[in-house]
């Protein structure tokens, strides 16, 4: 009996999922369509092109003669482009987790039931409307060696003059420490949101259950908030990779600090704007590229352990 | 299902139908205007400050040629190089548009300017003679010429008056040597209260530069076909370049200029002396500390007089689609007339010869006059084909000789070395 | 209990207070440097409070630049760029997300490569397609490489995918196909998700400034940020007047930001039935 009941339920269930996959996949690529053509056309395509170009020596507009592997060979064996895959490697592992965690404890404290929610939200975002200038110059007075505010606070308990961004083993850091803050509230606007999408009632039966705040935190709010948090930890990790702005802005061209600070999207940009290099600038970009995809790859992988789908 | 599919439908078209409204309401025409024979032409600069006059010069070309317009658009230095690279790239390029020495070969090269040199035989209204010869060939490449000078700029020497006052220290007056120099900084140094007697960074024009030609050294060979970082005249220039703040502490050290530029020091009153180019003297007179408490004089003197001397030139786009119009243009500011209104109006000294006055009138109140006086011993700015990749190195290896993590020796050889690698590929 | 929830309470007003300082600083700079007058901004060691308050630091910027254009330019850019990027992502995501087609991961895979890759790639081959298309200098110019979004694509996926799955399969069960599920039901439950795109998306938007300064050029067709940099000179920046005019330039973006976070805060109610 109950093997016949199962067999029709199958049959039913194959004739189905024929009409059903078809009608899907129309559906399914009729939706993804615009996005991606959107991307192979402006995204896709230059991406080809620039992988074309590493493979050639790029003089005046257009003229590019075919190298074969020179410009991978001449990066391997160049120590400014070791040390950059070296420095863009620690700043991503030590902004990531630092970046991610702080974002995802503002998150829960701003999610909980506190007054001036809406202020303080307002504030955490405003280090993204900021003026970009602004916030180089404010950075940089903060870290002057000889005006700065810190360099000040330090002398008054007698440590004095440390070089936040002139010294070679320091200015990595100090870049990070701006990285991290500029990211906090990004990060904090999209784990809001995705711990927004957790229903109350889940928290209220774990109140009732005489659950701490802390119990409540790992076996609700994480669980169900780590598809978000996945996304957060990918996209910030893929970013601290791309890192540019914030050494462009503060670390100056003579700055002795510059070989152990300056980040492989820093290179690229120097040679294919700067000095006219644009096939060696567009293999480093590839060199970048392949590291980014190892990662993120490596993430996706990951996911199975710690993410909760449902 | 079909509801559906209709109504997804209905949507995209109504965001094709928005997009194509605001595409016709965007699009511009840039070249060719309105009646017949006008024609439209984009002037691209970087300086919002040179914007007034610039547009002086358009108006004026205006009133002789009516049927042609100059739009005159102003890009940040920063962008305007990223912009240029894009337009040749696509064959977009603004019509006229300003070229800086460190960039004209890259274009030149790239055959993105329009070879004006039979036109500038044939002219009537310009003659290259009224320009500095160096300026000329400076915009010329394998013999031919791409553009015209726009101005020039020299390097003086601005020191802080109420700090020698203070000291009783008579001003610089244009008989000072090296000695001399290091002498004053040492005199006006004054650690305790956090101020330097000579500025003295990591910097081509605005500093080394100036001394190494003062010594009788050279950067680049006449030919451009060697370097001459490895000449003991060089080096010894060098040698005093970082002295300054290496082994006479009278200058801040090049970590401090990287938290603080030379600007800064000078304008806060933390500088008595520094090497300014001519195109500073705009920012200080803006500037009330400078105004009031600074003035320039002309450089101090090694084994010879020396300054370094470059300049704009104007150019215009090989694929343009005015070229007629787009000479013209470029014509008229080659004369003397479009001189003299740059003189007036602008930050720039021009670059034709003898129209500097107006210049020198309209900053009466620093004696600007000095730099127009060094013309006669200034030495046109070195540049060669790969000098885009010779410069980033000067700055990195110099860097770490300010610092003294190398020798002045070993920092200079290497430098040599690189750079006679680099113009061994040129052609 | 009570006492120890008040505690609670004060600890995390602490925490968030030191925390709202640091997120202030460059904010409160701007407003300082935009009241001071250009020799004090430039100064070393710089002045904490301006010697004298120029106001007319605003003044003068509203009358130099055509802010009403600037506003103008950017709004219109924020909308079809908002418009195309969250309407597109959501419909890319939702499928996805929940629908199982063939080549799925490969073309999931062309929406995160899009991401791995630098932006300043983008730049010059981004100008050629706006040039071919004749659209250089216009508005256009300025939607075009914001109409679809990798990333917004990539961020609704994980939303949809927190949705439980028994809401879709009753929906099918009642006959609804994919299209009507995915904008009655998903999208309505993905609220915060799409409030958040719409935000960032307007974000890297208002703040491009590399983009906007070299595919427009006229004054009149620059949004915020490219219209702001041309108080940039080459030597020199009247700082003041930059950050007055940063400061004028904010407002939208800050209204923009006020507005929709209460929309974060009631975002539970419509998600309440989910089980």
């Amino acid at each position: 009996m109950v093997i016949e009941r199962n067999t029709r339920k199958v049959t039913k269930g194959v004739k189905k999922t024929n009409r059903k996959n078809l009608s899907d996949y129309g559906w399914a690529y009729l939706m993804i369509a615009p996005t991606i053509l959107g991307l192979i056309v402006l995204n896709i395509w230059p991406l080809i092109q620039t992988c074309y170009l590493s493979f050639t020596k790029t003089s005046g507009f257009g003229k590019n003669q075919w190298v074969g592997l020179d410009n991978y060979i001449r990066m391997f064996s160049d120590s400014s482009v070791m040390h950059a895959v070296i420095n863009t490697l620690e700043y991503t592992v030590i902004s990531v987790p630092v970046g991610v965690i702080i974002s995802l404890f503002i998150a829960v404290l701003l999610n909980s039931k506190i007054k001036g929610k809406t202020i303080y939200r307002t504030i955490y975002f405003l280090p993204m409307v900021s003026a970009p200038a602004a916030i180089a110059m404010v950075w940089r007075w903060l870290y002057s060696s000889d005006y700065g505010l810190f360099n000040y606070l330090l002398s008054l308990v007698g440590i004095s003059g440390v070089k936040w961004l002139t010294d070679p083993n320091i200015a990595l850091i100090s870049v990070i420490v701006v990285g991290i803050w500029s990211t906090i509230g990004y990060n904090m606007v999209i784990l809001l949101a995705g711990l927004q999408e957790i229903p109350k009632s889940f928290y209220e039966a774990a109140d009732i259950d005489g659950a701490g705040p802390i119990r409540q935190f790992f076996a609700i709010t994480f669980p169900l908030v780590s598809p978000t948090m996945f996304f957060v930890v990918v996209t910030t990790m893929i970013s601290s990779l791309q890192v540019f702005d914030y050494i462009f802005m503060m670390i100056d061209k003579t700055n002795i600090a510059m070989e152990k600070t300056q980040s492989l999207v820093y290179l690229f940009y120097k040679y294919s704007f700067i000095t006219n290099d644009k096939g060696y600038g567009s293999a480093i970009v590839m060199l970048l590229l392949i590291i980014i995809l190892i990662i993120t790859v490596v993430q996706l992988k990951l996911q199975k352990k710690w993410v909760h789908y449902q | 299902m079909k509801k559906s599919i209709k109504k997804f439908i209905s949507i995209i078209a109504a965001t094709v139908a928005v997009s194509t409204l605001v595409v016709g309401c965007g699009g511009t025409n840039s070249t060719g205007g309105g009646a017949k024979g006008d024609v439209t032409l984009t002037y691209a600069i970087w300086d919002k400050n040179q914007k007034p006059g610039m547009e002086a010069i358009a108006a004026a070309f205006h009133e002789k040629n009516p049927n042609i317009t100059v739009n005159v658009e102003v890009t940040p230095w920063d962008q305007y190089w990223t912009k240029l690279d894009a337009g040749a790239s696509s064959g977009t390029l603004p019509d006229v548009f300003w070229m800086h020495s460190s960039n004209f070969l890259k274009y030149a090269n790239g055959d993105a300017l329009m070879d004006i040199t039979d036109k500038l035989k044939n002219s009537s209204d310009v003659n290259l003679d009224n320009f500095p010869k160096d300026l000329v060939d400076l915009y010329t490449a394998k013999g031919k010429n791409y553009a015209i000078p726009k101005d020039y700029d020299t390097i003086a020497l601005w020191y802080n008056k109420t700090m020698f006052d203070a000291k009783g220290i008579p001003y610089p007056d244009g008989t000072w040597d090296w000695n001399k120099l290091l002498e004053v900084a040492q005199k006006l140094n004054d650690p305790a209260n956090g101020v330097y007697g000579f500025l003295s960074p990591v910097d081509t024009q605005q500093n080394y530069y100036d001394f190494i030609y003062q010594n009788g050294g050279e950067v680049l060979s006449e030919d451009k076909k060697k370097s001459g970082y490895d000449k003991p005249e060089t080096k010894e220039a060098m040698q005093f370049a970082v002295d300054f703040s290496q082994k006479y502490k009278v200058s801040p050290t090049v970590q401090q200029f990287a938290d603080t530029s030379r600007d800064q020091y000078f304008e806060s009153g933390k500088g008595a002396m520094a090497f300014f180019g001519s195109w500073m003297v705009s920012e200080f007179k803006a500037n009330e500390y400078v105004a009031k408490n600074c003035d320039v004089a002309i450089l101090p003197f090694g084994k010879k007089k020396a300054t370094m001397y470059n300049g704009l030139g104007n150019a215009v786009s090989a694929k343009t689609k005015n070229p007629d119009a787009a000479w013209k243009f470029l014509e008229f500011m080659g004369t003397k007339e479009a001189n003299a209104i740059q003189a007036e109006k602008a930050a720039a000294i021009p670059a034709f010869k003898g129209t500097e006055q107006a210049w020198i009138d309209n900053n009466k109140q620093f004696n600007v006059k000095v730099y127009p006086q060094m013309l006669e011993y200034a030495h046109i700015f070195p540049n060669s084909e790969t000098r885009s990749k010779w410069d980033p190195l000067e700055t990195q290896i110099f860097s770490k000789m300010w610092s003294g993590d190398i020798s002045v020796e070993d920092g200079c050889n290497q430098m040599a070395k690189e750079m006679n690698d680099l113009l061994a590929t040129e052609q | 209990m009570k006492e120890s929830l008040k505690s609670k309470k004060i600890i995390i007003h602490g925490i968030l207070i030191i925390g709202s300082l640091a997120m202030l600083l460059p904010f409160i700079w701007m407003i300082i440097t935009s009241l001071k007058n250009l020799t004090e901004s430039t100064q070393v060691p710089p002045t904490i409070i301006p010697r004298q308050f120029k106001f007319s630091n605003y003044k003068d910027v509203w009358d130099l630049l055509p802010f009403g254009r600037f506003y103008l330019n950017t709004i219109l850019m924020l909308i079809f760029r908002i418009l195309g990027s969250v309407f597109f992502s959501a419909m890319a995501a939702y499928a996805f997300a929940r629908i199982k087609f063939p080549g799925k991961n490969f073309f999931f895979m062309i929406v995160l490569i899009q991401m791995m890759i630098p932006g300043q790639l983008f730049i010059i081959p981004q100008y050629n397609i706006v040039s071919k298309l004749g659209l250089l200098n216009t508005i256009s110019a300025l939607v075009i490489p914001g109409i679809v979004s990798a990333f917004g694509t990539f961020l609704l996926r994980q939303f949809f995918i927190g949705i439980p799955n028994e809401l879709e399969e009753a929906a099918i069960l009642d006959g609804c196909n994919r299209w009507q599920i995915f904008w009655k039901i998903m999208m309505p439950l993905t609220r915060s998700g799409l409030i958040a795109l719409g935000i960032f998306t307007a974000l890297f938007a208002w703040k491009d400034l590399m983009w906007p300064l070299i595919v427009n050029v006229s004054i009149d067709k620059m949004p915020l940020s490219s219209g702001l940099a041309s108080l940039q000179g080459q030597y020199s920046t009247n700082f003041p007047q930059l950050m007055a005019g940063s400061m004028i330039a904010i407002w939208p973006m800050l209204l923009l930001f006020i507005i929709f976070q209460r929309q974060f805060i009631e975002g539970i109610a419509s998600t309440g039935s989910k089980s």
